[in-house]
């Protein structure tokens, strides 16, 4: 019964944590996003060469709450919101849940893609560079420093001149097949496997250094086994533990990458959202991208909890 | 890229926290070749923002369009661009600016980090409990995103940028600052000092600062290359430095649209750039790893 | 009443003035330079029907493919697909019938009568009737649809009647010389009446026409969709294919990467890509995969605006001065590499009413640093800019990203390294679309590049008339140059409602001479708008309108 309650509070914690996350992030975008200088009417009709007369301006202040005091605005938004209306896009005449979901499954798939492609570049190369002695180890963290510091902008047009245009064997643009996402994933993934093995390297030659890990040795167990099972395990609850934060890189970098490699997907439609000073969008894909955060952390919470030796320990022992 | 390797640094040290001293040194304490190096680099990247024309002596901006587009060769070392300019020039004269940049957004991220984690990680569980919400939300937030709107609220422009990419990587400082405070409070020598009846000044004074801010000077380096590469992304998207500065973002930016013709426009500014980041970096870990073995 | 009245345009020209005399000659280089718009067309056997051809626009993705909704030119490249105008124009610069087959004009000019082509269908199978063209004049007046561009075009359109099923009459409220250049524009296109009683999300979605191809899924942000009209029957006058498409279908696609784009190109993932950069039409014209279409958009040049509202502009002198000190010459000869020619003109080459003056525009330092004395700038300061009463001689310019190509932008860093030379401070101040509406809107700019596309010199009146500095309610004016001049006013307005053509081309002409001689814009070269093809594609041709490429008469040779 104890228990229950003690969880029960945890998740009211959470879920009211989650709302005020929700919230924030809703409210400071809102105010953000309007204290751009110039008339959103006018972004809205103000396309190269064309120029809106002041009947269709009048109009479309009126059918977007334009002409309400700011305030008034920022209520209608809130109100929308809590009833899960991402509210209509000003620019692109679409509900914005229209304009966003569409464009969810082409971001996610980089990104976990990315994700995955990131950790399996990551583990290959620490594993490798711990077990080869101390040049292997001197490459390992040379190249990690290097990768860490690619600009995303950077790799992927380097990767499209190498890749597309000297060597021809992939396409320079996302078209729809598994060989158009190879570049992309690489743009967003290398830097980030820099990163992650930054962080696993040390840990993972602190792990081969402790007493769990020797007696691990003195059990008569493989050095491979040792690796797998043990140190490694200790060494990526670090990194699986910064997974949300870099959930929320790679959609930054997915901005870029999108851009450079015509992909639909959210970090494209943020970024000519900004520029049309389309408000809802901007709200309704930030408003996306904090639930997928939550959600990210509490799934990287429960597989730290799983991977993580000590946390399994410490569970069971509050459990029992 | 630019996001991920401010967070290196904080991924790092919240690693070593918890490892402090257990970790062989991979180029033990004597001086390693990579240091050497990005220390050469470093003294390069200083003489060329301080005294430029020691290392190009010409107008970064003369323009000369009859020799625009010119390969690399001993007279254009880096080659030239669009309107003729000289590449290396450019490069040498454009590090005053990026530094400067990278300097200022470093200085504006870590002042405000240290702030409101100074704030956080000293009140009581209330404040800080909101505050560190704060922080993870907008830490996980698209950082690029705050910049855009940044910069579309004040204009594009260098002043905007600084600001942006100062602002979009406070969270992170101010997260490390945080948990640097909480650790070395409830370490184990503050413990002995409060046994020992030292006064909350003195241990604060004597021993909470000392280790809380030893590892900002490592951050700091940390997220000066980081801070450089973020500029540039911005310029990348037009929105940094104005055309025709010789700014490496801006410089990379306008040499994408020629990259099949003139790869040498691009190339170079983005090797400066990485190559700037990955020396921070080097220099940074090096002197992390003297000073734990100090 | 007479039938085509633009047709006689080249009949007699009254030479007024010896600058016409140069200007005659311009205006027949033009002509031939017109004729040769290098279509890619090869004869390479008989045209082959079916397959698929990829576009890639470098341009925003249209957020409504409605032509009729806000008007700007990434719709109209679509649109070119898919709808229709009531007349078009040829290669000469002459009108030539569409849906309309015939029409014909009152002696005072107001009131005009459209016959339309018979047994023409929308793709939904409504008729195109007299009704049909009403319903699309009342669409573009509505203000709930949103028009810009053709809400402008029809400002003298007062009503429209249908006479018999087949002939439609406008009345207008005075004489309008430019209607028919207005009604061949891809923004006052002809849509199904049906289709667009529809909403207006329906309606942007998949508009209805009566063109060779027809919207069939439009993905946003991935793709459009156009899949071959098989019953389509009504190609303009001078099209050479008369029949249905031979394209199965068209792949649009948006690829803002210019980088990008040029290398899906070159890999054979796209077959047309638009807004070519410089140094990619030079590599294409060595390859032998891929071909170069130059198409210069109609209306005005690409020009600097320079602002007579205000200092230093306000005195012709500075602005004389300002345009002998840029060396523009050298700078499109380096970053166009030779794919665009320098322009004298307020108007574009494709424009046969155009009057080019190289002599106006020549560099010359030695006489700008005298002007510029003469003016009173005759101090420098220690970065060597002059000074006049403390004030130094700047020039604030305010560059639109999304309007001036990188190759431009590089232009302007030129003409600032030179004008620097004779002491003129050029800011250049890159931003977005809204800002730099507003910057101008603000009057916050002494120059300004600002590309204006329109069929026909009628745009002068537009650009140049002082009823253009009266701002819409949004801040916009289209005279950016500000200029104020009561003689020039007169010329435009009745240039804008003569309706002998000769008597039109004099007096667009005299405008001319009086803009370029004053001074207020710095031309650089026609709108640029180049496209490559795979070699492959075959039959894709420029609309001699507003130089949209139409896929009516593509094949691909594969």
């Amino acid at each position: 019964m104890g228990i229950n309650r003690v969880l029960i509070t945890r998740v009211l914690v959470s879920l009211a944590g989650a709302i005020g996350v929700l919230w924030a992030v809703a409210t400071l975008t809102f105010f953000a996003v309007r204290l751009i200088p110039g008339d959103p009417a006018l972004a809205l009709l103000g396309g190269p060469g064309s120029q809106a007369s002041p009947e269709a301006l009048a109009l479309v202040r009126a059918e977007n709450g334009l002409d309400q005091p700011l305030f008034i605005q920022y209520l209608m938004q809130l109100g929308r919101l809590a009833t899960g209306d991402l509210g209509r896009s000003y620019a692109l005449n679409q509900d914005v849940a229209q304009v966003i979901l569409p464009q969810l499954v082409g971001t996610l798939t980089l990104a976990i893609l990315s994700l995955a492609v990131a950790w399996a570049f990551s583990l290959t190369v620490t594993i490798w560079s711990t077990r080869g002695g101390r040049i292997a180890a001197s490459i390992g963290s040379g190249l990690d420093v290097i990768a860490a510091a690619l600009p995303h902008f950077w790799l992927a047009t380097s990767l499209i001149i190498v890749f597309s245009l000297w060597l021809g064997v992939l396409p320079p643009i996302s078209t729809g097949t598994p060989a158009g996402l190879v570049l992309p994933v690489l743009a967003l993934a290398i830097p980030l496997a820099g990163f992650l093995s930054q962080i696993m390297r040390p840990a993972l030659l602190t792990a081969l250094e402790s007493p769990f890990v020797l007696s691990a040795r003195a059990r008569g167990e493989s050095e491979g086994g040792v690796r797998r099972l043990h140190a490694i395990r200790h060494a990526a609850v670090p990194a699986i533990s910064l997974t949300g934060w870099a959930f929320g890189s790679l959609i930054s970098g997915a901005v870029v990458v999108e851009t450079i490699f015509a992909r639909p997907g959210l970090g494209r439609t943020l970024l000519n959202a900004v520029t049309a000073r389309d408000v809802p969008v901007v709200i309704g894909v930030v408003m996306i991208v904090a639930v997928a955060y939550i959600l990210v952390t509490l799934a990287t919470d429960a597989a730290t909890r799983l991977v993580d030796p000590r946390e399994a320990e410490s569970g069971r022992a509050a459990r029992s | 890229m630019s996001e991920l390797g401010i967070q290196t640094g904080i991924g790092q040290s919240s690693v070593d926290r918890s490892t402090r001293g257990a970790i062989p040194p991979l180029w033990g304490t004597r001086v390693g070749v990579g240091e050497v190096l990005a220390g050469v680099f470093a003294l390069l990247l200083v003489t060329a923002a301080f005294v430029p024309w020691l290392l190009a002596p010409a107008d970064p901006l003369a323009i000369d369009p009859l020799s625009a587009f010119a390969v690399p060769s001993p007279a254009h070392w880096f080659g030239t661009d669009e309107s003729g300019r000289d590449v290396y020039t450019r490069v040498v004269h454009g590090a005053a600016s990026s530094l400067l940049i990278g300097t200022l957004a470093t200085a504006i991220g870590l002042g405000l980090g240290i702030v409101f984690g100074t704030v956080a990680g000293m009140s009581g569980k209330v404040i800080d409990f909101t505050l560190n919400r704060f922080f993870e939300v907008l830490f996980a937030f698209p950082g690029l995103l705050l910049a855009l709107v940044v910069i579309l609220i004040f204009g594009p422009g260098v002043a905007t940028a600084t600001i942006a990419v100062g602002l979009a990587t406070a969270p992170g400082y101010a997260r490390i600052i945080r948990a640097q405070l909480i650790t070395v409070k409830s370490g184990a020598f503050i413990e002995a000092a409060t046994v020992l009846g030292h006064s909350r000044a003195r241990i604060l004074r004597r021993h909470i600062l000392p280790n809380t801010l030893a590892p900002l000077f490592v951050l700091a380096t940390l997220g000066l290359g980081q801070a450089i590469v973020w500029a540039a992304a911005l310029s990348y998207l037009g929105l940094g430095a104005a055309p025709p500065a010789a700014e490496w973002g801006a410089m990379l930016s306008a040499g994408r649209i020629y990259l099949g013709s003139a790869w040498w426009m691009s190339f170079f500014p983005g090797l400066v750039i990485v190559l700037t980041a990955v020396a921070a970096t080097a220099l940074g870990r090096s002197i992390e790893r003297r000073m734990r073995h100090a | 009443m007479r039938t085509n009245p633009v047709s006689a345009a080249g009949a007699a020209p009254r030479l007024a003035k010896p600058l016409t005399a140069v200007a005659a000659i311009a205006i027949a280089a033009l002509a031939l330079t017109g004729c040769t718009a290098p279509s890619p067309q090869t004869a390479s056997g008989s045209p082959r029907t079916g397959g698929t051809l990829t576009y890639a626009s470098g341009d925003a993705e249209p957020t409504c493919l409605d032509p009729h909704v806000g008007g700007n030119y990434p719709q109209a490249l679509l649109s070119t697909q898919f709808l229709e105008s009531l007349v078009s124009r040829d290669s000469d610069g002459e009108i030539v019938p569409w849906l309309a087959k015939s029409w014909t004009t009152s002696a005072d000019g107001l009131t005009w009568e459209f016959t339309l082509a018979p047994d023409v269908t929308f793709t939904d199978g409504t008729p195109l009737d007299a009704a049909a063209v009403q319903a699309n004049v009342a669409h573009l007046q509505d203000p709930e649809t949103g028009s810009s561009t053709g809400y402008l075009a029809l400002g003298k359109v007062v009503s429209t009647e249908a006479v018999s099923p087949d002939v439609v009459k406008f009345t207008l409220s005075e004489p309008d010389s430019a209607l028919l250049e207005s009604l061949s524009q891809p923004w006052l296109a002809i849509e199904s009446p049906t289709a667009l009683k529809r909403s207006q999300d329906d309606n942007c979605a998949a508009p209805v026409g009566t063109g060779p191809f027809v919207v069939t899924k439009w993905v946003k942000q991935n793709a459009v969709t156009l899949t071959r009209n098989d019953g389509y029957n009504s190609p303009p006058a001078d099209a050479t294919n008369t029949g249905p498409a031979y394209l199965d279908s068209i792949t649009w696609r948006f690829i803002p990467e210019s980088a990008s784009r040029y290398a899906a190109l070159q890999a054979g993932e796209v077959d047309v890509i638009d807004n070519a950069q410089p140094d990619t039409i030079v590599q294409a014209e060595k390859s032998g995969s891929l071909q170069h279409l130059d198409a210069p958009r109609p209306g005005a040049s690409n020009r600097i605006e320079l602002n007579s509202g205000k200092p230093p502009f306000d005195d012709v002198r500075v602005r004389e001065a300002f345009i002998r000190s840029a060396n523009v010459d050298d700078a499109v000869a380096s970053l166009f590499q030779g794919t665009a020619t320098r322009s004298y003109s307020a108007l574009s080459s494709v424009e046969p009413l155009a009057v080019s003056e190289p002599k106006l525009f020549g560099y010359d330092q030695k006489a700008a640093n005298a002007l510029l004395d003469a003016a009173g700038w005759t101090e420098r300061d220690a970065d060597g800019y002059r000074v006049k009463d403390g004030a130094r001689l700047s020039v604030q310019f305010p560059v639109s990203t999304n309007q001036s190509i990188p190759a431009e932008q590089s232009l302007f860093e030129q003409i600032q390294a030179t004008a620097k030379q004779t002491g003129f401070e050029v800011v250049l101040e890159p931003m977005d679309l809204g800002s730099w509406y507003a910057a101008l809107g603000a009057h916050e700019y002494n120059a300004v590049s600002a590309p204006y596309t329109k069929v026909g010199p009628d745009v002068l009146r537009i650009l140049y008339h002082s009823s253009g500095i009266i701002p819409a309610p949004s801040g916009y004016f289209a005279n950016n140059a500000q200029v104020n001049d009561p003689k020039l006013d007169a010329l435009l307005t009745q240039a804008g409602q003569v309706s002998d053509p000769g008597e039109r081309k004099t007096l667009e002409t005299d405008a001319q001479n009086l803009i370029l001689a004053g001074f207020y814009i710095l031309p650089l070269y026609d709108q640029q708008n180049h496209f490559l093809l795979r070699s492959d594609v075959e039959g894709v041709r420029a609309m001699p309108t507003v130089s949209t490429p139409t896929f009516q008469g593509a094949w691909l040779n594969r």
